[in-house]
This record gives structure tokens, C-alpha cells and sequence, in this order.
């Protein structure tokens, strides 16, 4: 074919069609429970790996969902003392701590104006079900300043039905500013060393350049406190699943 | 340490302890070393043979293994003597059994009196010149002199201690792990010596073990784990009431 001008262009291929594999996609997204990771120090990874065939094996039996903090859970306890001997509690996961078989999750909730939070043990044999009812990450990885926000951000109908999320690509990201009642705090939420991104501060100017004079820029550049977890997680990754799946 | 839950659902501490290469290395009888009963010299982990003057090293030639880290002495009655070479390992304890664990404990180096025996010291104001965590007296003023043994600052830990009566939860014959309850003298991975416990309650808690000891190349078959009855194990659903 002859272009306009007269020359001879080089034939050139029509561009491929991409495919998108959407079940690849959803393969590729992994979780791995944050308390599987072990912590730097001096015991013997032998330690750990042992601890981590009891987790598998509970987890086989029961499941434990994927849920990180600001995700709204429903959790049922064996109670000897309760009408029906089962205990249910509804709140907001604030805290997620503790590695291998102690991990511990912190759920809270408001009522009837007064505030509750329970710290569950996730390996626990006396619960029954854990449930999400809600997906939604925060901002913040540690939403203990909700102690300090207005109650409303930390109420949980007691009987909200499941949210379904047909979608299990990425969990959606929350970017509520919450708002605090007032001055005195259980901790000094505006200091750099909290890292808090989810209040909205009404304080002054004056106040805020005061906070931060606590901060200490040279942290992140510390090489001591760095911590490396990707291959870990990679080895890890790779037994939890193997384990999962027999 | 991990924890571990009972079929009622209460929660337990325990302690992982690893049998690492044990080997019998040599006998002693009741005339050689003088005591009640004849001895038996049992090691731990295997080190490197060298830095090690040759005596030292006479004990484990003859008995044909290499060099142990920790060597320590049992008390043993003469039926259940063991021939020096033999290893030993953790299924010689059972679930159910109560045991007594010698470690060093953690040093901390020179201590004041206020750390290393628990004094209350002195307050912190109201006039205190220069004195806040100090002894304050030593004797009295008829004893003219200092008592033997008097409490005062100086080297702490680093010695050896036991606990007594802890049981055993479970045990991993495959990786010859115990689980035993509570906390342990010593540091992590230190090297620790687990006996039978001397208490006179636990006297009578021994219920058929492997006598003289476990041997691995036996007619006995055991199961990866051996729990304790009254354990949660993961393989079971949830606790209920």
C-alpha cells in the first residue's frame, strides 16, 4: 500500500489484544496473618516453626478469616456462665498484637454509653466463630484513639447483618477523619512518634508546631531498627498455604 | 515460651525444651565415688573438639562421642544403669510427669543491694543527702561485729538454680522437644539439666516410663506427639460448655 506522500512505509502488525486474566489477578493477592511473622531476636527460627504447625493446625480446623484493623467483627466465645453457654460480642477491631499462638485481637463498642473493648486470643479454643461483618481498612494500623474520639465513631449496631463484598480484589481503604472530644487525651495523639493519620486535629496552629518538636527524623534512617521480612514472609507464605491446603 | 490451653479452656505457659545429641558418656559406681548411690556422667550438645586440653577429652573417646558442651552427673540406682555411648532422648519423659530443670541464671553482673536482695532503699527527697539506695545499717551496735553471710551488693546470677515441679504437657519424639509448664532458669537457647522431680507430692506421678530409658532402635513405636490427657489438641473443634 501506498501512503499519500508517495513513499513505501514498512508494514507494521497490528497491536496484540491484551488478555487480563482475572483469576491470575486474584491469585496473586495474598494475606499473610501478621502474627505468623516472627519478631527479631535471638530465638531459634526452630521455635517458631514449631509454633507455626499449631497455628495450621487450628486454622485447618477452624477458620480464621482475613481481617485487619477497622474491620468490623462479630466474635462467638464458650461462656460456662452465660444463658446458652456461647457469648457474642460485636465491635471494631482497634489492635492487632502479639505473635504465634498468643496473638491477640482488641474489638470495641459502645453500650448504652458505655464503652467496651474485649481482647480476644485468636487461638483461642473457646471461641466458636469469628465473622466479618464489615471490610475496611483505616488509615492508621492502631485505632486507639478512638478512646479519645466522640462516641459515635466507635458505636457498632449490635445487630448489623454481614456487608457483602463480591469484589476480592482490594480491601477498601477508609479515609475517615475522626474528630476528638476534648483535651486531656489518654496519650498526646498529636506527637510525631504516633504517626496518626486519622484525627482531624482542631488545635491550634501553635500547638501543633509544639508537638513537633518531639519528632525524630532520624529514625527512618536508622539502620539497626531496619527489619527486613520479605523473604520470610516469601518462605512462610509458601509453608501456611501448603499447610492450608492438604 | 508458648502458651497452651486445657480442655476447659484455661490458659497455660510453657516452656520449650530440646533434647540436642545426649549421649551417656560415662558410669561411676558407689565405691569410686563415695556417695549413696553410683553416678552416671550424661552430656548435651556436641561442640568442637578443640581448645580442649587432652584429659578432658579422655571421657569422650572412650565413650565414642564427640565433644559435649555441657556435662553433667545423675544420681542413679543400680538397676537402671545405662552403658556409656547409649543417647537418650526426650520420649525418656511422658506427659503427666513432674520435673525438676537446673539452669545458670541470667547474669547481671555487680548488683546493688537494692536489685540483688530486694532492700527498700531510702525515699527519694525529704532531706536525703547522697542516700537513696543504699543498705543503711550492716549489724547492730552489741554484735561489734558484721555477721557472716550479711546481704550486700556484688555479682548477681549466673549460678545455678532449679525449679521444682513442673509437669509435662507434651513431647515430640520427632524433633525431641518437652513441654514443660511455667518458666525455666536461663537465658534462651541455654543448656539445662531436666530431672525426675525430688518432691515428695510427685513421688507417686510416674506411671510405667520407659525404663531404664527410651531406646530408639527398641520394638517401641511412638506417635509423632504425645499429649498429656488433659490438653487441647489443635486436631480437635472448638471448646464448649
Amino acid at each position: 500500500r501506498q501512503s499519500s506522500d508517495g513513499k513505501v512505509e514498512k508494514f507494521q502488525p497490528p497491536p496484540k489484544p491484551v488478555i487480563i486474566d482475572k483469576q491470575k489477578q486474584r491469585e496473586e493477592r495474598r494475606f499473610l496473618s501478621p502474627e505468623f511473622i516472627p519478631p527479631r531476636g535471638r530465638t531459634d527460627p526452630f521455635k517458631y516453626y514449631i509454633e507455626r504447625k499449631d497455628m495450621i493446625q487450628r486454622r485447618r480446623v477452624f477458620n480464621i478469616p482475613e481481617f485487619y484493623v477497622g474491620h468490623i467483627l462479630a466474635v462467638t466465645t464458650a461462656d460456662p456462665y452465660a444463658n446458652e453457654k456461647t457469648n457474642r460480642f460485636v465491635g471494631i477491631c482497634i489492635q492487632r498484637g502479639g505473635k504465634g499462638l498468643g496473638a491477640t485481637f482488641v474489638l470495641r463498642n459502645v453500650i448504652e454509653d458505655q464503652g467496651v473493648e474485649v481482647c480476644y486470643e485468636l487461638y483461642n479454643p473457646r471461641i466458636q466463630a469469628i465473622e466479618v461483618l464489615k471490610l475496611e481498612k483505616r488509615l492508621d494500623d492502631n485505632l486507639m484513639y478512638l478512646r479519645d474520639a466522640l462516641p459515635e465513631y466507635s458505636t457498632v449496631d449490635v445487630n448489623m447483618k454481614p456487608v457483602s463484598r463480591l469484589d476480592h480484589e482490594e480491601v477498601p481503604v477508609n479515609k475517615l477523619k475522626v474528630r476528638m472530644k476534648p483535651k486531656p487525651w489518654s496519650k498526646r495523639w498529636e506527637r510525631p512518634k504516633y504517626n496518626i493519620k486519622g484525627i482531624k486535629f482542631e488545635l491550634p496552629e501553635s500547638k501543633m508546631k509544639e508537638a513537633q518538636k518531639w519528632s525524630q527524623p532520624w529514625l527512618e534512617f536508622d539502620m539497626m531498627r531496619e527489619y527486613d521480612t520479605s523473604k520470610l514472609e516469601d518462605k512462610i507464605w509458601k509453608e501456611v498455604s501448603e499447610g492450608l491446603k492438604k | 515460651m508458648m502458651p497452651i490451653w486445657t480442655k476447659s479452656g484455661k490458659k497455660h505457659a510453657v516452656t520449650l525444651l530440646k533434647v540436642q545429641d545426649c549421649h551417656v558418656l560415662k558410669y561411676i559406681s558407689k565405691e569410686e565415688s563415695g556417695g549413696k548411690t553410683s553416678k552416671l556422667l550424661v552430656g548435651g550438645k556436641n561442640a568442637s573438639p578443640f581448645f580442649k586440653s587432652e584429659s578432658s577429652m579422655e571421657i569422650f573417646k572412650e565413650a565414642g562421642v564427640p565433644r559435649k558442651q555441657k556435662v553433667s552427673m545423675f544420681n542413679v540406682t543400680d538397676d537402671a544403669i545405662i552403658k556409656p555411648g547409649t543417647p537418650l532422648y526426650a520420649a525418656h519423659f511422658r506427659p503427666g510427669q513432674f520435673v525438676d530443670v537446673t539452669a545458670k541464671t541470667i547474669g547481671k553482673g555487680f548488683q546493688g543491694v537494692m536489685k540483688r536482695w530486694g532492700f527498700k532503699g531510702q525515699p527519694a527527697s525529704h532531706g536525703q543527702t547522697k542516700t537513696h539506695r543504699r543498705p543503711g545499717a550492716i549489724s547492730t551496735n552489741k554484735a561489734a561485729k558484721v555477721y557472716r553471710g550479711k546481704k550486700m551488693p556484688g555479682k548477681m546470677g549466673n549460678i545455678y538454680r532449679t525449679s521444682y515441679g513442673l509437669k509435662v504437657w507434651r513431647i515430640n519424639t520427632k524433633h525431641d522437644i518437652i513441654y514443660v509448664n511455667g518458666s525455666v532458669p536461663g537465658h534462651t537457647n541455654c543448656l539445662v539439666k531436666v530431672k525426675d522431680s525430688k518432691l515428695p507430692t510427685y513421688k507417686d506421678c510416674n506411671k510405667n516410663p520407659p525404663f531404664p530409658t527410651f531406646f530408639a532402635d527398641g520394638d517401641e513405636k511412638l506417635p509423632e506427639d504425645l499429649y498429656d490427657e488433659e490438653i487441647f489438641q489443635f486436631t480437635d473443634p472448638s471448646v464448649t460448655y
